[in-house]
């Protein structure tokens, strides 16, 4: 926080105004009350006896504005004591009661909180008498509303967490659960909210003050003044309003940026989105050269891929990375969660998530060079020439946009359909991938769609161009699994009629030995080993493949529990210096963890393990690499 | 959709019923804080004026029954007379009053809103670009920035000293259109430009986070080009927050109206309240209570419905 410039200088406001609040007397040159009616002393500009120039009564600006803050002050404190005492009990009460009472209390809460805050205050005020006390009650109580939103929005959310059920179980009185495990997650948005509201607060005073029912009409308040100088600011000069809207406006913004500030280094910022192109202008190029058979549909050499990480050096993503698949064929890329596999078909496709970029490899697209295609040239190339299914099949769908009009959007961009038959053809793409009733589910939102009818509405997508390469990222792992077959199938059944390249990523085995004709194994953003899938399920190479194929449930003779790998797929950014499979293998050595293992070619194949050819290092007679857990 | 329309249309009457109850509540509290018939008899008054006087407003009348005739009357259309000046129907005050406020608030609105949300996408399609972190800056210094400071700056510039507008005043629809227009401009910069920042910061964000979104990435993998992206996939989703923010902001520039009428000397609502303040006229604020309620019950309304259109799953949930 204290790298942002702007925090740190609306910090520095905040001690200047503080020292004002405190010791007045330490800054001001004048009496703020003191006349001068003397005429030449009226309305002056700055001099050096009145810094700030002197308002229609001959009074010093500057010192009336070092006493404003003050008033400021004052305002934030009795109106952000009532807001933050009134609201947050009625927020943990309500988020914590839940049902009925919670929300009798939110739907008054809503009633106030939908009025205009100053026109509570001018009931509070007409209620108790004008003044900037009575004004602050208002404001306060307005401001209420907003903090039992917050609390009860996180007690409602945190009170579901398991650790509080857990003290609930225990026997630890409400009062304590909700000191000791509710406040603390609510505190750091408390504080970026106050912060803001109090800007808010001081605005809103001003406002009060400024129409004559706030702080009384003598006193040196920002608003106050403001209001003094309304009549005469025409005829003797904006410089009547600077000194005090100025340090008005000033505190106020240090308030929004100091809460700004403090949400930023909570939170993540959206200074870089989806769309945000990054320079592919330094792409290394590829060390290795493409294979050159005519059939080659996408072939990848040697791509890295990093990312900025906010706080160190860049971390690499995937490194290394080549593989390529032909037309026909069904490439499976097998890995667990966090091992490169979306990135890497992401990235392919230039679609690497910013702020991440390629930054070595090549790409080869049929015969094209892509890896420096322009946004523009790529339009071109995805949806119609590949074609692409997500995981989470709902999330790919836009909620907003009736499925039909999603699925023509290939159709009538890529082969220039009119829309009376790209919505023909719509119904006959959704009436191939077996969704029944075609015609009605185009007007159909996503909402309305099961995840199954979703997934399939995705390869409908997908295939929509006859793509020549199709992409399926775990396809079918939120299925059930009879629609996991049916689905697989059907790929199949498309790929045959078409000869299209598939590219499977999963990482079920199951599933890839069902359907790859080839498999990329990957582990820590590179490749372990490639193979035939005959290959990889009865002759791994690598300790990897070997370990990934121990926790197969059929493979793994015993009472049914499940078999995993010992350990976790490290973070991008805690990668070891050596094979990076190694702190979980069995059968590392020293020369595992002292460099990275290169990328060795056995044949047509690939594995990555320097000990594979040892004598004797015979994984597929081996036994269990696998550990049970209990 | 008619259907969900008319569920939300539905709604709207607790809010409004909720509002006529804190309104009555406030003429019962100022009147627990000093009696309101003295203060109309002024000093020295005398018991019969002050019996006579709680007679006619039904003061001695049990709060429940109090309430009845009253709500009876509100519904009628009768919102009481002034307690200044007892020959003045706040009605008929309200009616005078309310026009130049509504002119105000709604020209500022259309300013802001637009405005608001062409920056947002600006600021949304290149982040962190020229226009974005431009547009950024100039929307934190106006959210600091009162409305009624905003206006007192456009009236001494625009108006003072280049000439362009009346500083002050205010003309009646009826009158004049180019001089209603002329007169509400400035009242209507100044209370749009807060509008303005907060729409654009709101679309800013959620436009961001639309095309975070899965959806974003699985278009553009289908080949949609980057404007079709923005208007057809981020936009529509991103608005259903900006629309919450909007019918907010719509209420609060009810309230803030009042400061930049008094500013530019409009007699509008702003000055009527802050009048009825400074004179305990209890009859006057409640009627202007039940004014805001009604707009604001009205705007509430306009949400709910843009809801329907933006949001498939509001509107087909509730179909």
């Amino acid at each position: 926080m204290l790298r942002n410039p702007l925090a740190l200088l609306s910090m520095v406001w905040f001690v200047i105004l503080v020292v004002s609040w405190l010791r007045p007397e330490l800054l001001a040159t004048h009496d703020p009350f003191q006349q001068d009616v003397s005429l030449q002393r009226l309305f002056e500009g700055p001099s050096s006896d009145h810094w700030l120039g002197t308002d229609g009564l001959g009074r010093d600006h500057y010192s009336r504005v070092i006493f404003g803050a003050g008033f400021a002050f004052r305002s934030v404190f009795i109106a952000m004591t009532i807001a933050l005492g009134v609201g947050v009990p009625i927020g943990l009460f309500a988020g914590w009661r839940g049902g009925r009472v919670d929300r009798a209390i939110i739907w008054v809460n809503d009633v106030f909180f939908s009025l205009p805050i100053i026109l509570l205050a001018m009931a509070v005020i007409i209620i108790l008498s004008p003044s900037l006390t009575n004004a602050m009650i208002g404001v306060g109580i307005a401001m209420s509303t907003r903090f039992v939103r917050l609390t009860r929005g996180v007690t409602l959310a945190e009170k579901e967490e398991l650790y509080v059920d857990a003290a609930r179980i225990t026997g630890i009185s409400v009062p304590r659960i909700l000191i000791r495990y509710i406040a603390p997650n609510l505190l750091s948005s408390l504080i970026v909210q106050a912060a803001i509201i109090s800007g808010a607060v001081i605005l809103i005073g001003a406002t009060l003050s400024f129409l004559g029912i706030g702080a009384s009409l003598d006193d040196p308040d920002w608003g106050v003044m403001l209001n003094r100088a309304r009549p005469d600011f025409r005829r003797e000069g904006i410089w009547q309003i600077v000194p005090s809207g100025g340090a008005l406006v000033l505190t106020v913004l240090s308030f929004n940026l100091l809460g700004d500030a403090i949400r930023d280094s909570i939170g993540r910022d959206a200074s870089s989105n989806a769309l945000t192109v990054t320079k592919r202008a330094s792409v290394t190029p590829a060390s290795t050269e493409h294979l050159t058979d005519d059939d080659i549909v996408l072939s990848v050499r040697d791509m890295d891929v990093e990312f900025p990480s906010p706080n160190g050096p860049v971390s690499a993503i995937l490194n290394g990375v080549s593989f390529e698949v032909r037309a026909g064929e069904t490439l499976g890329v097998v890995g667990e969660s966090g091992s490169g596999k979306s990135m890497t078909m992401l990235s392919a496709l230039g679609l690497t998530p910013a702020p991440g970029r390629m930054t070595r490899g090549s790409v080869r697209f049929a015969d094209e060079d892509v890896t420096n295609l322009t946004e523009r040239d790529w339009l071109r190339l995805r949806g119609k020439e590949i074609g692409v299914i997500f995981q989470e099949p709902i999330a790919v769908l836009n909620p907003a946009m009736k499925v039909g009009a999603q699925i023509m959007e290939p159709l009538r961009i890529h082969l220039g359909m009119g829309k009376a038959e790209a919505r023909k053809r719509a119904a006959e793409l959704l009436a191939e991938v077996r969704v029944p009733d075609p015609e009605r589910r185009l007007d159909q939102y996503p909402h309305e769609f099961s995840g199954g009818m979703a997934q399939r509405v995705g390869i409908a997508m997908a295939l929509a161009c006859e793509p020549k390469l199709l992409i399926a990222d775990e396809p079918s792992t939120a299925l059930d699994v009879t629609v996991q077959g049916q689905i697989l199938d059907l790929l199949a059944e498309i790929q045959s009629r078409r000869n299209m390249a598939i590219i499977l990523i999963t990482h079920d085995l199951g599933v890839i030995a069902e359907a790859a004709d080839r498999v990329l194994v990957m582990y820590g953003g590179q490749v372990m080993e490639t193979g035939s899938a005959e290959d990889i399920f009865f002759r791994p190479k690598h300790p990897y493949t070997k370990a990934l194929l121990d926790t197969m449930p059929q493979n793994h003779a015993g009472d049914g529990d499940l078999a995993v790998i010992a350990g976790i797929v490290p973070q991008p950014n805690a990668w070891p210096a050596g094979c990076r499979f190694a702190p979980r293998c069995v059968h590392a050595t020293e020369a595992c963890v002292s460099a990275i293992p290169p990328l060795l070619t056995v044949d047509a194949d690939h594995v990555r393990c320097v000990r594979f050819d040892e004598p004797g290092f015979d994984l597929a007679h081996g036994g269990s690499t696998a550990e049970v857990s209990a | 959709m008619a259907k969900y329309i008319g569920s939300r249309l539905l709604a709207t009457i607790p809010l409004v019923f909720a509002v006529l109850v804190i309104t009555f509540l406030i003429a019962v509290a100022v009147e627990a804080n000093g009696s309101i018939a003295t203060q109309i008899c002024g000093e020295g008054a005398t018991p019969e004026c002050i019996g006579a006087i709680e007679e006619e407003l039904g003061l001695n009348e049990p709060i429940v029954s109090r309430f009845f005739s009253w709500f009876g009357g509100v519904l009628s259309g009768d919102l009481g007379s002034s307690l200044v000046n007892q020959n003045t129907s706040v009605g008929e005050l309200i009616g005078e009053r309310i026009w130049p406020t509504l002119s105000i608030v709604g020209f500022s609105l259309l300013i802001g809103v637009t405005l608001g949300l062409l920056f947002g996408v600006l600021g949304a399609i290149r982040p962190g670009g020229f226009a974005d972190r431009s547009i950024s800056v100039g929307a934190a210094g106006v959210i600091a920035a009162p409305g009624f400071i905003i206006g007192m700056l456009l009236s001494w510039g625009i108006a003072v000293e280049l000439g362009w507008l009346d500083p002050v005043g205010y003309v009646s629809l009826g009158e004049s259109f180019t001089g209603w227009l002329k007169s509400i401009t400035l009242p209507s910069i100044a209370l749009s430009l807060p509008t303005l920042a907060i729409v654009q910061r709101q679309l800013r964000s959620s436009m961001a986070n639309a095309l975070q979104s899965r959806y974003v990435l699985a278009a553009r993998a289908r080949g949609v080009s980057r404007p079709s992206l923005i208007s057809r996939h981020a936009l529509p989703n991103a608005l259903i927050p900006t629309v919450t923010v909007i019918g907010f902001r719509a209420a609060a520039a009810i309230g803030l109206t009042t400061a930049v009428e008094i500013v530019f000397g409009i007699r509008g609502m702003g000055e009527m309240l802050v009048t009825a303040i400074i004179s305990r006229n209890v009859t006057v604020l409640q009627g202007g209570m039940i004014v805001v309620g009604l707009v604001v019950a009205a705007v509430n309304l306009l949400v709910d419905i843009s809801y329907g259109f933006l949001n498939p799953k509001v509107r087909l949930d509730r179909d």
